[in-house]
């Protein structure tokens, strides 16, 4: 009953995030899936604990929804004339996978600020020298979501 | 995680802040990392990898040692 509900609850995130590339409030969801502020949060709560959704500690409102990230961010991902923000640059490249879509990511260097575009192309990325870094190890990243 | 220009400014960013530099991952790394976690996260089956998936994708992407055991 439960696991039915909350892959509702979680299509209609995405969906929502990937036509107006925004998660939706609890009372948008409330109001589309006909349920009430508790179920939708209860339901919010399970995906957290699932660690396919993180909150905001003060409202409760869907902050993450990885690769998604709800308010801007500096990893900025253009496709079709819509613009969403990744957390970070491992989720810019996630949003060109779970959208199966071209993709220009517009970041920068974590150290001088240099600005970076790296592109998606067919589902292949533009070769680039470029690299990534971890700072948190792999059995940690969820200890601190919003920092790793 | 972020992204760097190069291996130097990876450690300068780290010097400055007093972090340990991790193991680097190459873009390409990334982006296969990135298709094995996301790929099928707008459908309704969609879920996180787990446990032993995550160590074989690790494996299969060349990412071992201590920093990716989970």
């Amino acid at each position: 009953m439960n696991d039915d509900l909350d892959i509702r609850l979680k299509l209609f995130v995405y969906q929502t995030i990937a036509e107006d590339g925004r998660p939706p409030t609890r009372n948008r969801i409330a109001k589309a899936l006909q349920l009430s502020l508790g179920t939708i949060g209860d339901s919010l709560t399970r995906l957290r604990g699932k660690r396919l959704l993180a909150l905001a500690p003060d409202s409760g409102e869907i902050a993450m929804a990885p690769p998604f990230s709800a308010v801007p961010t500096p990893f900025q991902v253009h496709c079709e004339g819509k613009t969403f923000y990744a957390n970070c640059v491992w989720d810019s490249y996630g949003i060109a996978a779970a959208l199966h879509k071209d993709v220009v990511i517009e970041t920068g260097c974590g150290c001088c600020g240099e600005p970076a575009r790296l592109k998606v192309t067919g589902g292949v990325p533009e070769p680039s020298n470029w690299v990534a870094h971890f700072a948190v190890s792999a059995r940690h990243w969820w200890d601190d979501i919003t920092f790793t | 995680m972020l992204l760097f220009r190069s291996e130097e400014h990876v450690g300068r960013w780290c010097k400055v802040r007093g972090w340990p530099k991790r193991p680097l991952v190459t873009l390409d790394q990334l982006w296969q990392l990135s298709v094995a976690w996301y790929s099928n996260r707008l459908s309704p089956a969609s879920r996180r990898p787990m446990g032993d998936e995550v160590k074989q994708i690790f494996q299969r992407l060349g990412l071992t040692g201590e920093f990716w055991e989970v």
